[in-house]
């Protein structure tokens, strides 16, 4: 017991040690720390102009800013709840002009490119699941072409690099199929992860025994119903932990979209960095929420885990 | 109720040029009880595969209730339904309660009302000595609990023919017992069985006749009074010499 709360003493001094360390290596480059100035990346509560986006008459009542279009009568704009208004009853305002602003709690780039990179994760996610599934059952089938088709997908896609790949889908396949940049960006990854999936699965079903699918067959079950009721669901189990490992990755690997110009966590830091000559405190700062956001995903796998295991009695 | 099987001039090649069986016929007429023995590897486990296709033949057939297992290849999984096979491993689905184990094939495959079926079921555990562990798993019940639970699955799909892979090969001695007297009720029912086994006593007591297999081939078919007798120094006499000692 005592010399347990020895090493983790130990571990603590040395995570310390390394902090220090940091710290100090960055002493000797003559850099500014600015932490500050982070949060407002992230949320923060600041005056927000509004535009107007008319041509027209001011007119207030009771507060309420309301812009009439001179070009076009029908047109018309209205603003409510301004803490400030910069126009007065009768004026005329041009398209951007600044009408008022108001104040509130507005979410930063940092936390805009957090929602995005979870959007990104999700969405590939949904499609790349499956795809993984049918090319892993293409693996193990004893049909030549499905397999031979599952067999070139994941050899192509696992020995190319991902960040290829989305530049072709991209600028290939998007601009053929004329794609947005998250559908791009989105089926790269979703086809990328399908290929590991791929994997995972074959392995999971490989490592069900012979004698499961020979049991169900002389029962007198098709290949897809013993594959729905018997091999899947066994095979679904064991394929869990090598899936939540490959769903971190996703979230990981959604950073390399961000080449393809989708404002992901990793472009809103580099656009951060851009403004703000804080590269130091925006990159801990974006590694820190990957961080969180996979450190998250890691407990809740973890807890369904548990849940299976006891359920497995 | 029970049905025919004819095996006829089988033979089995593997990819690796082994000739598992070569040119074996056997007919087992209705109600009949064959055990297949031999030394290992002589092809008695292969013989019984080719029954339900589970071993495909490299030439020709197997007719149950003379209908022919490897050449109608679309209604396959319809005259499987016909054989039920009891594994040396029981084969048990190990995600599937006991009960779930047994309904699960009529469910799926005859589309069976579910009361019917788990009806027949609770009969077959009770018929099998395990009426109360139908909500158990298989990995709760011990391995003689779990080829009598095999068999109950196996019956649960009415077939026609039963075919045992030494049922009793992977279990401890004092759980062989149970699953013996299972079959030889079975067997007193009239059901139609081909069993692979070392159990020679059982054979003696069940079988109507014995096979003796050896390279895949049928060495000597006979009634159990006439197989066990001793004689004349064949390769039979060797085997039953070391397996009977």
């Amino acid at each position: 017991m005592k010399s347990r709360w020895f090493w983790h003493g130990v571990y603590g001094f040395i995570l310390l040690a390394l902090a220090v360390s940091i710290y100090a290596a960055s002493r000797t480059v003559d850099y500014t720390w600015r932490w500050d100035r982070v949060p407002d990346y992230i949320v923060a509560y600041e005056d927000a102009d509004l535009r107007t986006t008319l041509t027209g008459i001011v007119e207030i009542t009771d507060g309420r800013v309301q812009i009439i279009g001179t070009q076009d009568a029908a047109a018309a704009e209205s603003f409510a709840d301004l803490d400030e208004i910069l126009v007065e009853d009768g004026d005329y305002v041009f398209d951007g002009d600044v009408i008022g602003s108001r104040s509130g709690w507005r979410i930063g780039p940092l936390a805009w490119g957090l929602v995005v990179t979870l959007q990104l994760s999700i969405l590939a996610l949904l499609f790349s699941v499956p795809i993984g599934l049918l090319a892993g059952l293409g693996r193990v089938s004893t049909n030549p072409a499905a397999r031979n088709l599952a067999a070139t997908y994941v050899e192509i896609i696992r020995g190319t690099p991902l960040l290829v790949q989305i530049f072709i889908f991209y600028f290939f396949v998007g601009t053929v199929l004329s794609l947005s940049r998250m559908t791009a960006g989105v089926a790269a990854l979703a086809v990328f992860t399908g290929a590991y999936i791929a994997e995972i699965v074959r392995a999971g079903i490989e490592s069900i025994p012979k004698g499961q699918m020979e049991a169900a067959r002389s029962l007198g079950m098709s290949y897809g119903q013993a594959m729905r009721h018997v091999i899947l669901p066994q095979a679904m189990r064991r394929t869990l932990p090598p899936m939540a490992g490959q769903l971190i990755n996703l979230i990981k690997d959604s950073s390399l979209v961000s080449v393809i110009a989708i404002t992901d966590l990793t472009k809103a830091g580099r656009e951060v960095v851009n403004s703000t000559f804080s590269p130091f405190e925006i990159w801990f700062t974006v590694a820190g929420m990957y961080l969180v956001l996979t450190a998250s995903l890691s407990l809740v796998i973890r807890r369904f885990e548990l849940r299976l295991a006891r359920a497995d009695g | 109720m029970s049905a025919s099987v004819e095996i006829c001039n089988v033979s089995k090649l593997f990819g690796n040029g082994v000739r598992a069986l070569d040119k074996v016929s056997l007919t087992v007429a209705a109600g009949e009880v064959v055990c297949i023995v031999g030394p290992s590897g002589s092809g008695k486990s292969t013989l019984l595969r080719t029954v339900n296709r589970l071993e495909t033949v490299t030439d020709g057939d197997v007719l149950i209730d003379g209908e022919s297992i490897h050449t109608a290849s679309k209604q396959l999984n319809a005259l499987r339904q016909k054989a039920g096979m009891v594994f040396q491993q029981f084969n048990l689905f190990p995600h599937l309660s006991v009960i779930d184990n047994i309904t699960l094939a009529p469910l799926k495959v005859c589309a069976e009302p579910v009361e019917t079926v788990r009806q027949r079921a609770q009969q077959l555990l009770d018929r099998v000595g395990l009426g109360d562990r139908g909500d158990s798993y298989p990995a709760q019940l011990s391995g003689g609990q779990q080829q009598r639970v095999a068999i109950a699955r196996a019956l649960a799909m009415q077939p026609e023919v039963m075919l045992f892979d030494e049922p009793t090969s992977a279990l401890d001695p004092e759980m062989v017992g149970g699953v013996l007297d299972v079959m030889k009720a079975l067997a007193s029912d009239g059901m139609t069985m081909l069993v692979v086994t070392h159990e020679m006593g059982f054979a003696r007591a069940v079988a109507d006749r014995v096979v003796f297999m050896e390279s895949g081939r049928i060495e000597q078919i006979a009634q159990p009074e006439a197989f066990f007798e001793p004689a004349n120094g064949s390769r039979l006499d060797t085997f039953l010499g070391q397996v009977l000692r």
